[in-house]
């Protein structure tokens, strides 16, 4: 383990520890000091809050977790977990975070010469921090909550990538966060699309096993006028890690954004998954594959909020539930009074695998324009027992059938994924975990 | 099968009284009523309202949520909106200290 045996626990003193350790320039470290003391202030969400009424938080214990500030040894960047989604796929770049420390990052050098910035946020902030600063936090609201503040304020293993004016990155990007027994993942993404730029990011994270390790991230996605970002990113850490997250997209002018969201991992879950459409024209379509199993608990906060008129929204997440485990959903879609012609939908679909498994599925909408067409829906149901048959009748084993019917659920979904590797990848990380069930 | 916990002292709860106690993952609502100690899942099987913090009376806790009602001796729901049991573990007393083993 690493040895600052001196401070432990996210304390005051830890955390000037860790400010000490950073090598960066005022205006962040005044950015980290301000969402320091938000957090000092927040009390840890209670039940009783609306966003946290359906998630019971109660064993998890914020003293048991501290600040990355040692380095890693090179003994520890031997086992790093594989990555899922980048098989046969050829890489722009990619970093590699573990425990929240970097470990690696590398661009190809025909999009660096583009202008093109890709790479460790801790390492680029220095050398390009005009840049950075004009967009880190534009997004996410550090202020949102008593975790948003702990990142905001301590963000590490981090990545930034940024995208000129006009220039088509035709190869994705990929960034992989590990974490390890005890580990600390406070990682921040940070993605800017200039105008009428194009890119793809392909993010997961991973776990090597199931000891309780701890999550705080946050991830921004800002894609300029007429430009186009399809980001993925798949939460696969071992079933011990709390993750908590504060995701956000704003898509100007013309904009488009595809976003997929792939949950297999984690022991509870609590995200924040928003896109703002802030100019005319703008679009996004969000994909979310779930799959738990065991006690798992994974909730989702998600928000489509139309600021401008004439975008379209269109939510879609689908949920597979084992065991005992939990998956809750909370969709708004939000029209302001401007956001005439708007254009929104949300459905959640959740298939219940076992008799114990609960999914809560709550959509939601707030609209103050009057010309509008916003849609919504929820199903949850549990296999059918006639599909199940009708399958055995033809020579398959009941699991091959209740696989069978699992993929043919999730088949929608994953219809929307433009990205191949992606869809293969959730496709049989899912087959995989599909186990029979009486 | 999992082993006993020792989760309290018998002198920290009162009779009749509860506490919330963690035994391994889970959190448990111990109870001690009429000399003797129960524990069920602090869960509500209605919308997983915290038992431990309702309305104890003789073997009967309230939801504070909602209001149903649970036995404490066996997790049974006694009343709407509750209708599946919870979980009953088991509890065994040694000199003057209590143990839980969970039942799954």
């Amino acid at each position: 383990m690493p040895a600052t045996a001196a401070v432990s626990g996210f304390s005051a003193a830890s955390f000037d520890a860790f400010l000490q350790s950073r090598n960066e320039p005022d205006w962040l470290i005044e950015q980290r000091r301000a969402a320091w003391k938000q957090f000092e202030s927040l009390p840890m969400p209670n039940r009783g809050d609306e966003e946290w009424m359906r998630t019971d938080l109660r064993m998890f214990h914020l003293d048991r977790f501290q600040v990355p500030t040692a380095s890693l040894a090179t003994s520890d960047t031997a086992a790093l977990p594989d990555a899922l989604l980048t098989h046969g796929v050829d890489l722009a770049g990619s970093t590699v975070a573990l425990d929240g420390r970097p470990v690696s990052a590398q661009l190809d050098s025909k999009w660096a010469q583009r202008g093109v910035l890709f790479g460790s946020l801790d390492a680029l902030v220095s050398e390009h921090g005009d840049l950075i600063r004009k967009h880190l936090f534009r997004a996410m609201n550090p202020h949102f909550d008593k975790f948003a503040a702990l990142h905001a304020a301590c963000w590490t293993g981090s990545t930034v990538l940024y995208v000129p004016r006009g220039v088509v990155v035709d190869q994705p990007f990929h960034t992989l966060s590990a974490l390890g027994a005890r580990g600390v993942d406070l990682g921040h993404i940070l993605v800017v699309i200039e105008e009428g730029a194009e890119a793809t990011v392909l993010s997961e994270t991973a776990g090597s096993n199931n000891e309780p390790a701890m999550h705080c991230g946050g991830i921004e996605l800002l894609v300029g006028p007429g430009a186009n970002l399809r980001y993925v990113n798949l939460q696969n850490w071992g079933h011990g890690v709390w993750h908590f997250a504060h995701q956000k997209g704003l898509v100007d002018r013309d904009g488009s954004l595809q976003w997929t969201i792939g949950a297999l991992g984690a022991r509870l879950a609590k995200v924040n998954q928003h896109v703002a459409l802030i100019g005319a024209g703008a679009q996004t379509q969000v994909n979310g594959v779930m799959f738990t199993e065991g006690h798992q608990h994974l909730a989702y906060n998600t928000l489509q909020h139309h600021e401008a008129p004439h975008c379209k929204s269109d939510l879609l997440y689908k949920g597979g539930l084992q065991d005992q485990s939990r998956l809750v959903w909370r969709g708004m879609i939000k029209v302001d009074p401007i956001a005439q012609q708007t254009n929104g939908y949300q459905r959640n679909d959740n298939l219940m695998l076992s008799e114990e498994a609960r999914a809560d599925s709550i959509p939601g909408l707030e609209i103050q324009a009057d010309d509008v067409r916003c849609t919504h829906g929820a199903t949850t149901g549990r296999v059918d027992d006639e599909q199940i048959f009708y399958c055995q009748a033809r020579g398959l084993t009941r699991k091959e059938a209740i696989r069978t019917v699992v993929t043919g659920f999730f088949q929608q979904v994953f219809d929307r994924i433009t990205i191949d590797s992606v869809r293969d990848a959730l496709g049989s990380a899912i087959g995989r975990r599909v186990r029979e069930f009486s | 099968m999992s082993d006993f916990v020792r989760v309290a002292s018998v002198a920290e709860i009162p009779d009749p009284g509860k506490e919330l106690v963690e035994v391994e993952d889970r959190l448990v609502a111990l109870f001690h009523v009429g000399g003797k100690f129960y524990a069920i899942d602090d869960v509500c099987t209605h919308d997983g309202g915290p038992l431990a913090e309702g309305e104890l009376d003789g073997f009967t806790v309230a939801c504070p949520r909602h209001g149903a009602k649970f036995d404490i001796r066996d997790g049974r729901a006694l009343t709407m909106p509750a209708t599946q049991p919870t979980v009953a573990h088991e509890v065994k007393v040694e000199g003057d200290e209590i143990f839980v083993r969970l039942k799954q």
